[in-house]
C-alpha cells in the first residue's frame, strides 16, 4: 500500500498539470525556429527531430510518445515527409491535434509544392506524391506559414492574442526586409550551375535562380551507387562551369568527396535547418547565402 | 466662325465618346467575364475552407478506400538435422523451427482505415502453408478507439483479434523481427505470438516522462491457454522509458499474461495437452543508440526478454501413454541481441536464447515432456541488405541446440517485400 501511494506521487509529481503555456510540438526545427518568433514567451517549443537527423528516418520513440500528449499545437511539414512515425505519434495525441484541427498544423498545405511527380511508382524511388517537401528554404513560404501559425495561436491561446499579432507583425517587417537584402546578395548567385546530393534545398534554388543540373542520388532517397556517379562524373566534365557539389549536413559525405577529388569543384555541407550554429531563421539564411557567395 | 468652330468641337466630342464608349463596352464584357471567373473560383475556394478549414489538401474519392499493404515474405532453409524438437516443453506449432528447402512465410495482407472520426479498423490475414495446404489465417482483425472517441488523452481501447502488448515483440508484425524465426522464449511460451480474441485497454500517463499502462480480457483460446473452450486469461503491463541523451533511448517493460484451461486445454502436433492454470511473467528492454547522431545511416539497437512461466495442473503425452500427470513447477527462458546498422543498407546482428526447462515428475520420465535436466540454447547471427523502406534481403545462421546431444546447424535465406500502403513501424 505504501509502495502504491508513492509510485502514485511520484507520477503526479513529474506530470505536467501546472503547465501553463501553450505546448507547441514541432517535427522539425525550422517550424520550432519560426514557432518561438510568433509565440515569443507565450509558448513553450519542442522539435521531435534536430539538424542531424534525416526527418524521414527517425523512430516513434518514448520520449516522443510522452511529449505529443502535451501539445495544444502541431506544427510538422506533411506531404508525407514524417510517414514513418508521425501516424504512430497522433494516435496518441489530443483530439485538438487531429488532422482537420485547429491544432493540426502541416505546412506543406498551406504552399504550393513543386516537383510533384506526374506518375507515381515506387521504382521512382522514395516518390512524395505530395510533391517536394522541403519548402522552408523559400523565405516567402516563410511568410505564409508565419501568418498560419499566428492564425493558430490566437485561437488557441486568446489571452496572449495581441502578443501573437505583434510579434507576427514585427517578424514579418524584419523578415521582408532581409528578403530583399537576401535577394540584392545573392544576384551573383544567378544562374550559377550546382549538383547536389539529394533534392533538399530545391525551394532554396527555385528562389535564387540556382540551376541544379543533378543530384548524386540516382532517385530521391536511392542511395548513389558507383555507377551513377561515373555517369555525373561525365557530366561534370562536359560542363566545366559547374560551381558547387552541395549537400545537406545530414547527409552522407562519400558520395560528394569522390566527385569532388575527381572534379576539383567544391563541396559544401549547407545548413539545412536550425540548430546550434543557426540559432534562428534570420542566422539560418545569413548562414546559407554567406556561405554560397564566399566560395563563389 | 466661332458657332462652327462648337459645333466641329461637339462633332468631334460626340464622335470621341461614342468611339470611347464602343471600347469600354468590350471591355466591360471581358472584365464581367472574369469577374464572374474569379467569383466561381472564389466560391470554390470558400466552400473548400468551410469543409475543411485547418488543411487545404484535396481530397481524392479513392483516399476514401481502405489502405491495402501486402508482404510478401519467402524463405530457403537448410539444416543439418532431419528433427528438431524441444523435449520438456510442448511447443505449439507455430514455435516449430519451420520446413526445408523454399518455403512461402507468412505472407500477409492488410487493410486498416479511419472508421469514422472515432473508430479505426484493421484486419491482418496471413496465407500460411500447413500440412500441405495454403490456409488463411486471421492474425489481427480489430477495431480501435481514436483521439476523438472522447477518451481522456493516451488512453484507447481496442478489441477483436490482435497481436496484444506484451513483452516487446508480441505485437510487432513478423516481417519487422530482426531475425528471420522468434528466439526460443517465444517459440515456447507464446506459439510465437499471443493473439487471442479480446479486448485492452492502454493509457498513457500524463506524465514528462513516457509512461504506459494497460491490461486486457481474452477469450482464452489461444495458446498458452485452451483450445476451443475459452475459461478466460487476462494481461496487464507496464511500460517506462525516454531518451537517455539526444542519441541514446530506450524503453523497459514488465507484463503479466493469466489464464486456465479447463476442458480441452493446450494440445500440440504429439498430443501433449495441458489443462490447468498458466501464470506467464515479462520483463523487456529495448536500447537504441546512433552513433552519429542520425540513425538513417548507423544505429545499434539491443534489446532483451526474460520470461518466466508458473504452470499449475495435469500434463497428459497421448502418444507415450503417460495418463493425466499432476504438474505444479515453472520454467523460464530469456533472449538478448543487437543488431548493428553500419551502411544504410546494411545490417548484422547476433541473437543468443536459452530456455530452463522444469524438472520432470516422475508419470511424465521418459515421455516428450522430460526434459531431462536439459536447457535448449540457441546462437544466431545474422546480415541484412535494406535496398529501401520497401524491400529487405536476409542471410542467417543459427546452431540450436535443443535436446541433449542435438547439435543443428541452420541456414536460412529470406526476402521480405512490402506493396502498397506501409503503416509506421512502432518503437
Amino acid at each position: 500500500m505504501k509502495i502504491k501511494i508513492l509510485i502514485i506521487t511520484i507520477f503526479f509529481s513529474f506530470s505536467s498539470y501546472a503547465n501553463e503555456k501553450a505546448y507547441i510540438f514541432t517535427c522539425e526545427p525550422e517550424w520550432k525556429a519560426l514557432a518561438d518568433e510568433i509565440g515569443g514567451k507565450n509558448i513553450e517549443s519542442f522539435s521531435a527531430t534536430n539538424d542531424k537527423q534525416d526527418p524521414h528516418h527517425i523512430r516513434a520513440k518514448p520520449s516522443l510518445i510522452a511529449k505529443i500528449g502535451k501539445a495544444d499545437l502541431l506544427i510538422c511539414t506533411g506531404a508525407d515527409l514524417e510517414i514513418g512515425w508521425l501516424p504512430l505519434l497522433l494516435e496518441k495525441g489530443s483530439r485538438e491535434i487531429q488532422i482537420g484541427k485547429i491544432g493540426n498544423l502541416m505546412t506543406t498545405d498551406f504552399v504550393e509544392t513543386i516537383e510533384k511527380p506526374e506518375t507515381i511508382d515506387r521504382s521512382d524511388g522514395d516518390v512524395h506524391p505530395h510533391g517536394n517537401p522541403h519548402i522552408h528554404l523559400d523565405p516567402y513560404n516563410i511568410l505564409t506559414i508565419a501568418g498560419e501559425i499566428n492564425k493558430r495561436l490566437k485561437i488557441i491561446d486568446p489571452e496572449n492574442a495581441k502578443n501573437y499579432q505583434n510579434n507576427h507583425d514585427n517578424f514579418v517587417r524584419k523578415w521582408k526586409k532581409s528578403i530583399k537584402i537576401w535577394e540584392n546578395k545573392a544576384r551573383k548567385l544567378k544562374n550559377i550551375k550546382i549538383i547536389s546530393h539529394h533534392k533538399s534545398f530545391s525551394y532554396l534554388f527555385k528562389w535564387l535562380n540556382i540551376n541544379e543540373i543533378a543530384t548524386l542520388e540516382p532517385k530521391p532517397g536511392i542511395n548513389p551507387t558507383p555507377k551513377y556517379l561515373k555517369k555525373i562524373l561525365e557530366l561534370v566534365r562536359n560542363n566545366n562551369d559547374i560551381k558547387y557539389i552541395i549537400r545537406a549536413p545530414h547527409d552522407r559525405e562519400n558520395a560528394s568527396n569522390w566527385l569532388a577529388k575527381k572534379s576539383n569543384i567544391k563541396e559544401l555541407a549547407l545548413p539545412f535547418t536550425n540548430g546550434k550554429n543557426n540559432a534562428n531563421l534570420f542566422i539560418l539564411f545569413d548562414n546559407i547565402i554567406l556561405k554560397l557567395l564566399r566560395n563563389l | 466662325m466661332y458657332n462652327k468652330k462648337i459645333g466641329l468641337c461637339a462633332i468631334l466630342a460626340v464622335l470621341a465618346s461614342n468611339s470611347a464608349f464602343a471600347v469600354s463596352n468590350s471591355e466591360i464584357n471581358s472584365l464581367k467575364k472574369r469577374l464572374l471567373k474569379l467569383e466561381k473560383q472564389i466560391e470554390k475556394r470558400e466552400n473548400k475552407l468551410l469543409n475543411n478549414e485547418f488543411t487545404r489538401r484535396d481530397i481524392l474519392s479513392n483516399e476514401f478506400n481502405p489502405s491495402i499493404g501486402l508482404i510478401l515474405n519467402g524463405k530457403y532453409n537448410t539444416f543439418s538435422k532431419r528433427t528438431s524438437e524441444m523435449p520438456g516443453f510442448g511447443i505449439g506449432h507455430e514455435g516449430e523451427r519451420g520446413s526445408e528447402n523454399f518455403s512461402l512465410g507468412e505472407s500477409e495482407l492488410n487493410f486498416s482505415s479511419n472508421i469514422d472520426d472515432k473508430f479505426f479498423g484493421s484486419l491482418t490475414a496471413s496465407i500460411v502453408r500447413e500440412d500441405g495446404e495454403d490456409k488463411i489465417e486471421l492474425e489481427e482483425a480489430f477495431v480501435s478507439t481514436r483521439p476523438e472517441f472522447g477518451l481522456p488523452t493516451g488512453m484507447a481501447i481496442k478489441a477483436g483479434r490482435a497481436l496484444w502488448n506484451l513483452g516487446y515483440l508480441n505485437e510487432h508484425h513478423a516481417h519487422t523481427d530482426d531475425f528471420a524465426n522468434r528466439p526460443l522464449p517465444y517459440r515456447a511460451f507464446l506459439n510465437r505470438a499471443f493473439n487471442d480474441d479480446g479486448a485492452q485497454i492502454s493509457y498513457i500517463l500524463p506524465t514528462n516522462f513516457y509512461a504506459e499502462i494497460g491490461g486486457g480480457s481474452f477469450r482464452g483460446d489461444d495458446f498458452p491457454f485452451g483450445n476451443g473452450d475459452g475459461v478466460g486469461s487476462y494481461s496487464a503491463y507496464l511500460r517506462l522509458g525516454g531518451d537517455i541523451s539526444q542519441n541514446q533511448n530506450f524503453r523497459i517493460g514488465a507484463s503479466i499474461l493469466s489464464g486456465e484451461a479447463k476442458n480441452a486445454g493446450r494440445v500440440n502436433e504429439e498430443n501433449i495437452s495441458f489443462i490447468g492454470e498458466t501464470d506467464l511473467y515479462v520483463a523487456d528492454l529495448r536500447y537504441n543508440f546512433s552513433p552519429t547522431g542520425n540513425a538513417k545511416n548507423q544505429e545499434i539497437t539491443i534489446q532483451g526478454e526474460y520470461f518466466y512461466r508458473d504452470e499449475t495442473g495435469k500434463y497428459e503425452s497421448t502418444e507415450d501413454a503417460t495418463g493425466k500427470v499432476n504438474f505444479d513447477d515453472n520454467s523460464s527462458g530469456w533472449y538478448v541481441q543487437t543488431v548493428y546498422k553500419f551502411l544504410p543498407e546494411f545490417r548484422i546482428g547476433a541473437r543468443y536464447s536459452e530456455l530452463n526447462s522444469p524438472s520432470t515428475p516422475v508419470g511424465l520420465s521418459g515421455s516428450h515432456l522430460d526434459a531431462d535436466s536439459y536447457d535448449p540454447k540457441s546462437y544466431t547471427a545474422m546480415i541484412d541488405w535494406t535496398n529501401s523502406e520497401f524491400s529487405r534481403v536476409r542471410l542467417q545462421y543459427s546452431h540450436d541446440e535443443l535436446a541433449r546431444n542435438h547439435h543443428d546447424n541452420q541456414f536460412t535465406l529470406q526476402y521480405i517485400m512490402s506493396l502498397g500502403a506501409h503503416t509506421a513501424h512502432k518503437y
